[in-house]
């Protein structure tokens, strides 16, 4: 449904980003830059509204005394 | 000046008090000076009035309309004055998540703070947990943050009782949590329940194991929480003991305090444990000015609540705590804050003291049905026992306010004053509830998700107006909200004046009262850039009826009123003109209405500093 796309990183950047992913402790390059891919189309997406995160703001809410 | 913000105090009370001479320095202050009521903010809540009393604006200045608000994008709800998250980036490592950076906390109060504008004309300042200042914003004074302070765990207080019955209902309560337990060879062995752990994925809540040995013939019970051993018994509660959570090994834990209370030893095992504070001395989140402020005031005063709301009064509402338990509860918040003051007052000698108190506020919420026998919750046993309970904290604020006076001379002016009054909280009126069966909501039939999620089964394509808070009332408007259909303009402001009368012409089928007093539009009421930012349209209830419990965050419960049976019994989430605050001041006051949005103006004029041209008020001291 989704297929795959591949993209071609080379020379600085490259050296860059294999810096940064073993500086983090990354497994490979590809899961560092996966990753971060997933954090910057997160903010600019709409987030998924994720029933668990609605119920925990919920529940810190109910500590209020005037909200049952 | 030295100001003394005493949350919820009631002007008809105090005149009572005052009457039957219970309250000599607050008498003596009204005869000497001045006594007036003291208009509250639309709608009257604490953090809207405060706020309004900070800045000197209304809610369209200051953004802050409600204890809650909505994102009208995705209807995701959050508390009004302030945001705490996690770090924005994060890596993983097998099971473990690595924050990049720390989280943050983000106060959402807009306009200037009256402190600020002290700390910019070099006046010294000192403001002790004033409401709406988490986390507290830059100041040149100490300040320490009040109401909108979380627990660790990031909520606005969860407790946690511990019990080997049978019978009791486990798991999530309102507030709280309910732990079974074993008893075994007079051991019990279980955990303390920290904030999330976010270093591992799928952030589960950390814990801290402790146990606990019951004497097998005494009511006593020693308990052993990281290498601190202490007794107690039965009915006794701890002092404040520290608690480490490792949330990974080397790298990353977040230091609390708590207090433990051995409700019962025998014949069933009950433990309470209060909600795990931020720990003043180790604040894992900002929570003073200077930031070392709140650890040398712990050296001071030894351990203090630092949650905002300090008063457990879900643990009273679930049963786990009884009048008498909630009441040496209560009685250690107020015990600290007298602490506090009898520590920072006597180093004031220039500049504005400014000094909270909330045990007015929170105990009339929880005691006012036992001296209120309209009241559903009016217990007539209770009502002999503790009937007089609230009446001693009057007189203890009556107290620390002579304390003030002996030290007061000709150059200093004094005020103390409330956000607001308190009236009784008999009926829930379910606004939600009320929209769906009036035909301004359409629900999805033969929905089978979580109907407890806000508006789960809300059609929003067909629904013009909702309710959120405890006072807000919206319109599902086109290009506002994510699923908007209400034109703005004409179409708007027709069905909101269709609404507001509606709303007016509801009565109580019991008796005939008007349940709803006054319904103010924003448009109308609001003045500022943040004026459009929140409810369309503030419902203010007669006294005796609020907003029910669930429709507050977006449920239907099926009836339209029912009777309030909870302890929480006393309220001001009302139509504003009903609970105003009080103002007392040592000087004449000739402002026969002052509002909260005077008294930050009062204070700059005190100063010689010219108001902004934001605030809407003026001096009470000024002539008009």
């Amino acid at each position: 449904m989704f297929g795959s796309h591949k993209v071609k990183i080379e020379g600085e950047l490259l050296e860059k980003v294999k810096q940064c992913s073993d500086a983090a402790g990354y497994e490979s390059v590809d899961e560092f830059v996966i990753h971060m891919l997933e954090k910057e189309t997160n903010k600019i997406l709409p987030q998924d509204e994720s029933n668990t995160s609605k119920e925990d703001i919920q529940k810190r809410l109910r500590g209020l005394g005037y909200i049952e | 000046m030295i100001i003394l913000g005493v949350d919820g105090l009631d002007p008809d009370l105090l005149t009572k008090f005052m009457a039957e001479g219970k309250m000599p320095n607050f008498a003596k202050l009204a005869e000497q000076g001045s006594f007036r009521r003291l208009t509250t903010s639309i709608p009257p809540q604490s953090p809207v009035a405060w706020s309004n009393l900070i800045t000197g604006m209304n809610a369209g200045g200051h953004g802050i309309f409600d204890f809650i608000h909505r994102d009208p994008k995705n209807f995701q709800l959050y508390f009004s004055t302030s945001k705490v998250e996690g770090p924005a980036h994060s890596f993983s490592i097998g099971k473990w998540v690595i924050p990049l950076g720390s989280g943050s906390a983000e106060q959402l109060r807009h306009g200037k703070a009256f402190w600020e504008i002290l700390d910019e004309n070099h006046v010294h300042n000192f403001v002790y947990r004033i409401p709406a200042n988490f986390p507290p914003i830059d100041a040149k004074g100490k300040t320490l943050s009040g109401m909108g302070t979380p627990d660790l765990r990031g909520t606005y207080g969860t407790f946690t009782f511990y019990t080997d019955d049978p019978t009791a209902a486990v798991g999530a309560v309102e507030g709280g949590e309910v732990v079974q337990v074993d008893v075994k060879n007079n051991r019990v062995t279980t955990n303390l329940i920290g904030p999330d752990n976010t270093f591992l994925r799928n952030a589960p809540p950390s814990t801290e194991p402790f146990t606990v040995d019951v004497d097998p013939l005494e009511s006593v019970a020693r308990i052993d929480l990281q290498g601190q051993k202490f007794v107690l018994k039965e009915g006794e509660w701890s002092g404040w003991l520290p608690v480490e959570f490792q949330l990974m090994p080397f790298i990353g834990n977040v230091k609390g305090i708590c207090r433990f209370y051995l409700k019962q030893a025998h014949p069933r095992f009950q433990l309470y444990v209060s909600p795990i504070n931020i720990d003043p001395s180790n604040p894992a989140l900002p929570i003073s000015t200077p930031s070392s402020y709140s650890r040398d005031l712990a050296k001071e005063i030894g351990e203090y609540h630092t949650q905002g709301i300090a008063e457990d009064t879900k643990a009273l509402t679930a049963g786990v705590l009884d009048d008498k338990e909630f009441l040496q509860q209560s009685h250690t918040v107020l015990a600290e804050h007298r602490r506090a003051f009898d520590a920072e007052f006597p180093k004031f000698h220039e500049g504005l003291f400014f000094f909270y108190f909330s045990s007015l506020d929170l105990n009339a919420h929880m005691l006012w049905r036992l001296t209120d026998p309209q009241s559903p919750s009016y217990d007539a046993a209770a009502a002999a026992q503790y009937g007089g309970a609230l009446e001693e904290f009057y007189e203890q604020i009556d107290q620390v306010l002579g304390e003030v006076m002996a030290r007061l001379d000709s150059d200093t002016t004094l005020l103390v004053l409330s956000d607001h009054g308190f009236a009784p909280y008999r009926h829930s009126f379910n606004l939600n509830t009320w929209l769906w069966k009036n035909g301004y909501i359409t629900r999805k039939e033969g929905f089978t998700g979580d109907a407890t999620q806000p508006f789960a089964d809300v059609d929003w394509s067909r629904t013009r107006a909702y309710g959120i808070g405890l006072n807000g009332l919206y319109l599902n408007v086109r290009s506002r909200e994510r699923e908007g259909i209400v034109e703005v303009g004409a179409p708007a402001d027709a069905l909101l004046r269709e609404i507001q009368q509606k709303l007016l012409d509801i009565r109580d089928p019991k008796d005939g009262s008007p349940v709803i007093t006054r319904v103010d539009l924003a448009s109308e009421v609001y003045q500022g850039p943040y004026a459009r930012s929140g409810p369309d349209a503030l419902v203010g209830y007669n006294r005796g009826y609020r907003s029910g419990w669930q429709t507050i965050l977006g449920q239907f419960p099926p009836d339209v009123m029912e009777e309030n049976t909870n302890p929480w019994s006393g309220d001001h989430c009302m139509d504003y003109t009903k609970v105003p605050g009080v103002l007392l001041s040592n000087r004449k006051i000739p402002a026969q209405t002052p509002a909260l949005t005077d008294i930050a103006p009062t204070i700059l004029s005190e100063f010689g500093i010219a108001k902004t041209k934001e605030m809407m008020g003026q001096s009470v001291f000024q002539t008009r």
